[in-house]
């Protein structure tokens, strides 16, 4: 959409830019009764056009408007074309070298910014890929460790120890199954938004569906749900969020510390759908609070607690509620826990609401 | 061998995932049929009939949907489709085509044998002749009415509609297409959200809250699932 306006916009302003320059020239003139400085004005007027508009063609009409319009008005004759003069074709070219060196300058700095935005989402990648390597290896280890044990020493094994043994990989392997479905998502997004399937969901569906996913894992964890008393549809990829939502909770079954409770609430203002969970925990530690969302947390804590996965969880979340155009942050509650906040937009849908 | 026991055919190509379903039905006291191809699967369907189908959707001589087209054909058997969760439309195509359920990859033998029970349990009472009951919920057809542990509820005509045909398939994901189409008729733009609104509305007056719905399960996304125990 944006790229479509693009040439109506860069037009516009052309035209808006060459208009206030004549403008100013016939206002100064009247002022000062002088002609000098119209040339300066126009050669202002298209590097002002070069820059801010794309590519060359608007720089370079600009600047053979600028000539016709010094011809035409500002020089002798006046108000006619005398276009054969050599004054005439030596300000063209001018303008012409003005238009074209303050467009490729202007290029040349765009696909700069552009490729340090690139080599920015490589690195962010990078610090994912090591944060997910390292974090794979620790449960890895324990599943090919054990079983390994089980299948060449079976029989020297108490059955206790092997069921105990059996159930930590188990334990694991379901930790395995959550790490890969979080790297699934990113995957997804990265790819960019074309990927996301947005469709419309409706909010209490998607809590219910969040809720009935974590009692399943955590039996013994309440989590107090509040969400509006009407009928709130949302366009999300509901897969992605219903993500979100879940690694938010399990974060805080794994690192809120002395958690009594566990809030999800949904509310709605203006037109954004805001989602947070909180807790009473132990809150996060101010120092982490700026990198939380980035995906290296955890490397300068003992190696050994590479168990838990919340640098990537949340790096994954920020990647998918980005992808939908929405906000997450996260901060420490002033009674105690910490809390996390996304918003995602809900369109305007008038039509179709009203026959039901 | 006194086989009165269910006859179930796997259809996967992954030979660990299909031994370790087959060693998990056999333990359950199924009788087991494998294949690895579609091909392959569909001939063991005619030849041995099974009583369920277990399909996994990414095989590579057939499409998933395609092989649940032909076997539904002429047979009515519970097709019970295995799908990772990135081929989310595939998942939907495979309903749409007359898959029973689905279970996403990974999955734990305990959610695999509940579902295989709960879709034996439709295929096995197929007429259910005057009243649906489950969990406090009832449903008496003959006259329309439904009530929560004995306490009525008034629904709309639409809102039966969907409540009724949601339990003549008790235990099989209905997507939002197949229920659209069976209420109304046609599929248009505003449907879903129509559909979301009465289910919306159907499970206020049943009592549900979010995360402890009793009778209707939420598959986002997808459509909706009528419990039965």
């Amino acid at each position: 959409m944006k790229r479509n306006k693009r040439p109506l916009w860069d037009g516009l302003f052309t035209a808006v830019t060459l208009v206030g320059a004549f403008g100013v020239n016939l206002l100064l003139m009247e002022r000062f009764s002088t002609r000098t400085m119209v040339p300066t004005i126009f050669v202002l007027g298209v590097f002002l056009v070069s820059w801010r508009t794309q590519g060359y063609f608007w720089g370079i009409a600009a600047s053979l408007i600028s000539v016709l319009a010094v011809n035409y008005a500002f020089t002798f004759p006046y108000w006619a074309f005398d276009l054969i003069s050599p004054e005439c074709i030596a300000s063209a070219v001018v303008m012409l070298i003005v238009a074209s060196l303050t467009g490729t300058l202007t290029t040349k700095l765009k696909r700069q910014e552009q490729m340090k935005a690139e080599a920015e989402t490589e690195r962010m990648r990078g610090n994912l890929l090591r944060a997910v390597s390292h974090d794979l290896r620790t449960p890895l280890t324990s599943i090919y460790g054990a079983c390994s044990a089980i299948v060449e020493n079976g029989d020297r094994i108490p059955r206790e120890k092997q069921q105990k043994m059996l159930a930590d990989v188990c334990a694991d392997a379901q930790w395995l199954v959550r790490m890969v479905e979080n790297l699934l998502s990113v995957t997804r997004v990265d790819a960019g938004q074309m990927e996301l399937a947005k469709q419309d969901t409706v909010l209490e569906e998607l809590v219910d569906a969040v809720l009935v996913k974590f009692h399943k894992h955590y039996p013994a964890q309440n989590v107090e749900a509040e969400l509006p008393e009407e009928f709130v549809s949302v366009p999300m990829d509901p897969m992605l969020i219903q993500q979100v939502l879940m690694n938010l909770l399990e974060n805080a079954v794994f690192h809120a510390q002395g958690m009594q409770h566990l809030w999800l609430r949904v509310t709605v203002r203006e037109n954004q759908a805001v989602f947070t969970v909180e807790d009473d925990g132990c809150g996060i530690q101010e120092e982490r609070l700026p990198r939380l969302f980035t995906g290296l947390l955890d490397r300068e804590s003992p190696a050994d607690s590479g168990r838990s996965g919340m640098g990537i969880g949340l790096a994954v979340c920020s990647a998918i509620i980005r992808a939908h155009g929405g906000q997450i942050r996260a901060w420490n509650r002033p009674e105690g826990g910490a809390a996390f906040r996304f918003t995602l937009a809900i369109e305007e849908e008038t039509h179709g609401e009203q026959q039901i | 061998m006194g086989n009165n026991k269910y006859k179930i055919l796997i259809v996967e190509d992954d030979s660990s995932i299909a031994g370790f379903v087959q060693t998990v039905l056999e333990t359950g006291g199924y009788q087991v049929l494998t294949a690895g191809r579609c091909g392959q699967g569909l001939l063991v369907f005619t030849s041995h009939t099974p009583d369920l189908v277990v399909l996994d959707l990414g095989l590579p001589d057939m499409d998933g949907a395609e092989f649940i087209r032909r076997v539904r054909r002429d047979s009515a058997v519970p097709i019970i489709v295995l799908s990772a969760r990135s081929d989310e439309i595939d998942k939907v195509a495979a309903l749409d085509a007359g898959a029973n359920d689905y279970i996403t990859k990974p999955f734990g033998t305990a959610e695999l044998l509940a579902r295989i029970r709960a879709a034996l349990r439709i295929s096995r009472a197929p007429d259910r002749a005057g009243c649906f009951q489950a969990d406090g919920l009832v449903i008496d057809y003959d006259r329309r009415q439904v009530s929560v542990e004995g306490r009525p509820v008034h629904l709309t005509q639409t809102e039966y509609n969907i409540l009724s045909l949601l339990s003549l398939h008790t235990g099989k994901v209905m997507t939002y297409a197949s229920i659209i189409r069976s209420i109304w008729g046609s599929l248009d733009d505003g449907s879903v959200k129509k559909l979301q609104v009465n289910m919306a509305n159907i499970r206020k007056k049943l009592g549900c809250r979010p995360g402890d719905n009793r009778y209707v399960v939420n598959e986002l996304g997808v459509g909706y699932r009528m419990l039965d125990e």
